[in-house]
């Protein structure tokens, strides 16, 4: 039975795949090409990585299936090293990372050439504060002060260096606490980043990384969200945070001073603005932090997908990059409701050529036309 | 009464014998099945054990012994040592039995000894196994929520007013740290501690205490000097069920220790645990090394356990001087 029922949904993708996979059409009144998404066959697609896109990837997977019922995506938020690892074992079909994987891990995997990378969604870093009578935004931070907050060397929020970038506003005399993330995140990755792209003393004493060695002292709390707690409930704290949990929790957050000098409250529209500063990004040269540009949030990142590029099951393959597709263009929306970053548009369209190349027995999965 | 039992006063030779033959067959299964059960534990230990040290091989050769004295855990550039979790684990689980154990042992001698209260021992004993079966996180996120703050304005300023003459109680609080994680740990081991040595103190023989009371003991003559040397054995056992609980014990310490590579003497300062290393920075660690070095941790986590069993039977061995000792 069970097998006559394998055999059927067989058949019936075939005829999908036969039926449904045109993709260019006429539009009645202009007469244009219209690009439509390619219609998945039945397939159940398992996923697992990152923690940080997982609300966005959760948002997006609910609608695509009820979009096309056939197709169900699972995805687990075990962390980025999780992603990479059940990715490289072929235990799932798709593996998420905050940093894309690097050269010792393509090797494990079967070599650059046998895996694919797409940009998948943008996050941005804000530094959320719990100060009597300093409102949202009011604070203002310079990558000077940031260091000097981390790294220990700034301890009371009346200090003069503090003082000198917030003119008109009374800073307390109470001691800070400064909250870091316990746990590896792509979070901290970027906000390490960012510090060692910024300060010579930050890459010499801390470095960049998903767990980095922080200064003595200083409280670190698991997750996005107990982090945001810790700050809310400790008077003097400041935490950096992802911008969709300050936003959905109402925090305070500082203004934060970019590249071109100008003080800005990190949002989503900041991070796209920093993103299309860049654009040339791939899986080796990723980094946006401190971008140029009088919008752009200063510490942004993007977040990963990985697949491989030769799918050995057809169908599974052809639904995994049609549902790929669809989440770096229509799927972008639910970034957005989500308090994500839309990617720019240079990006999608490396994204979509990169899945073009995606294989299986020879011939390309995804059927939709290159981006010009 | 019935026709079965009739026809069973006399089996014929032929039924006795392969009766017998059934019993002996279902002995070698049962044993069978016993061995078997035995045998299963010792290999799962062995695969664990297994499991834990292979993927810890590539820090146990770069670190070795130097592991446990090093203070360094830096992520970025490779170097590992274990110990300030080390400190940590065992400065917390210190504390969680310095609060459990005189509160576990009055409440135990209350459920099993008193007897004018007999109302309030049902509701209470419901209530211990109640609080048994809190799921830890659950008890981490009261204290991260309620403790914290609480002891952050009231309870710590408290004890530095009083007791700020010991390096101890110095420093400023910020509600996580040594002290709160240690305060949960005490709540959470309670109810083993409470439960066992109420067993234990129940199982002492009526006659000694009614022998001593005869002599004319009071009350509290009695349980000092006759019931708890007695039930001595036991009650290390117990405390010895809630340090291994206390050690390993992973979430709700990761929500209030603080999470900070530190040893410090000050109980109110923030630190690490073992298990709360591991919890926080498995999902994303990348690379051999810093993975090893996490499933090194576990061993050493498991070396703690084992050497504080082991100085525990010596203890006890060395006290009651009998082979009762193996616990």
């Amino acid at each position: 039975m069970k097998r006559v029922l394998v055999a059927l949904s067989m058949g019936a993708s075939v005829l999908l795949a036969a039926c449904g996979g045109s993709s260019v059409s006429t539009n009645p009144s202009t007469g244009a090409p219209v690009t439509s998404a390619p219609v998945p066959p039945p397939a159940a697609l398992q996923g697992t990585g990152a923690t940080f896109p997982a609300p966005f990837y959760d948002a997006a997977r609910f609608a695509y299936n009820q979009k096309y019922s056939q197709v169900t995506v699972n995805y687990n938020p075990l962390g980025s090293g999780a992603g990479i690892s059940a990715l490289t074992k072929k235990v799932v079909d798709f593996g998420a990372s905050d940093v894309p994987m690097n050269a010792t891990e393509l090797t494990a995997a079967g070599g650059a050439d046998a895996i694919v990378q797409i940009a998948s969604t943008l996050g941005t870093v804000s530094l959320a504060y719990n100060l009597s009578g300093v409102s949202n935004g009011q604070l203002k931070l310079t990558p000077k002060t940031i260091a000097g907050i981390f790294l220990g060397t700034i301890k009371n929020w009346n200090d003069p260096a503090l003082a000198a970038d917030n003119s008109g506003v009374s800073l307390p005399n109470q001691a800070i606490t400064a909250v870091h993330r316990s746990d590896g995140s792509g979070t901290t990755y970027i906000f390490t980043d960012y510090m060692s792209t910024v300060s010579a003393d930050w890459k010499s004493k801390i470095g960049k990384g998903k767990s980095v060695s922080w200064t003595p002292g200083q409280p670190g709390a698991k997750g996005n969200e107990a982090v945001a707690t810790t700050v809310k409930q400790t008077p003097g704290a400041i935490g950096y945070v992802e911008v969709a949990y300050v936003l959905q929790t109402n925090m305070t957050q500082a203004s934060l001073q970019n590249h071109d000098g100008k003080f800005v409250i990190p949002s989503p529209e900041g991070a796209t603005a920093a993103a299309s500063q860049y654009l040339a990004i791939n899986p080796s040269q990723f980094s946006i932090v401190d971008a140029p540009g009088p919008t752009s949030a200063p510490i942004s990142g993007y977040s990963w997908l990985m697949l491989y590029k030769d799918q050995s099951d057809k169908t599974k393959g052809t639904a995994l990059v049609d549902y790929l597709d669809w989440l770096v263009t229509d799927g972008q929306q639910y970034a957005v409701n989500v308090h994500y970053a839309k990617l720019p548009a240079n990006i999608v369209k490396d994204d979509i050529i990169s899945l073009k190349t995606v294989t299986s027995g020879g011939s390309t999965l995804l059927n939709v036309p290159a981006p010009s | 009464m019935s026709r079965g039992t009739a026809e069973r006063v006399v089996p014929t030779p032929l039924v006795a014998a392969s009766r017998q033959r059934r019993f002996v067959s279902g002995d070698r299964v049962f044993r069978v099945i016993a061995y078997g059960a035995a045998g299963l534990i010792m290999l799962i230990a062995a695969i664990f054990i297994i499991a834990l040290v292979v993927p810890a091989l590539p820090a146990i050769t770069k670190f070795g012994l130097g592991f446990f004295t090093s203070r360094t855990w830096d992520p970025v550039r490779n170097q590992f040592g274990a110990l300030a979790p080390i400190y940590g684990t065992v400065v917390t689980s210190a504390i969680a039995l310095v609060i459990a154990f005189p509160i576990g042992l009055g409440a135990a001698l209350f459920l099993a000894e008193d007897a004018r209260l007999q109302l309030l021992r049902g509701p209470l004993s419901f209530l211990i196994e109640l609080l048994a079966g809190i799921p830890s996180v659950v008890i981490g996120l009261w204290a991260f929520f309620t403790l914290v703050p609480l002891m952050r304005d009231k309870v710590d300023p408290f004890l530095s007013h009083i007791l700020g003459f010991l390096p101890l109680f110095r420093g400023t609080a910020s509600g996580y740290g040594f002290l709160t994680a240690g305060l949960v740990l005490g709540i959470m081991v309670l109810p083993i501690m409470i439960a066992l040595s109420r067993d234990v103190i129940r199982a002492v023989p009526r006659e000694l205490r009614e022998a001593s009371l005869a002599l004319g003991a009071t009350n509290a003559e009695t349980t000092w000097s006759v019931i708890l040397p007695y039930a001595r054995v036991g009650i290390t056992g117990a405390i010895l069920l809630s340090l291994g609980r206390a050690l390993g014990e992973t979430i709700a310490v990761t929500m209030v220790i603080g999470n900070t590579m530190q040893i410090s003497t000050s109980l109110f300062a923030t630190g690490y645990t073992l298990p709360s290393v591991i919890a926080n920075e498995f999902t994303e660690a990348n690379g051999n090394l810093y993975l090893g070095s996490l499933f090194y941790l576990g061993v050493v986590l498991v070396l703690i356990t084992i050497v504080v069993n082991v100085l525990a039977r010596l203890l006890i061995w060395r006290f009651s001087g009998s082979a009762r000792a193996a616990v």
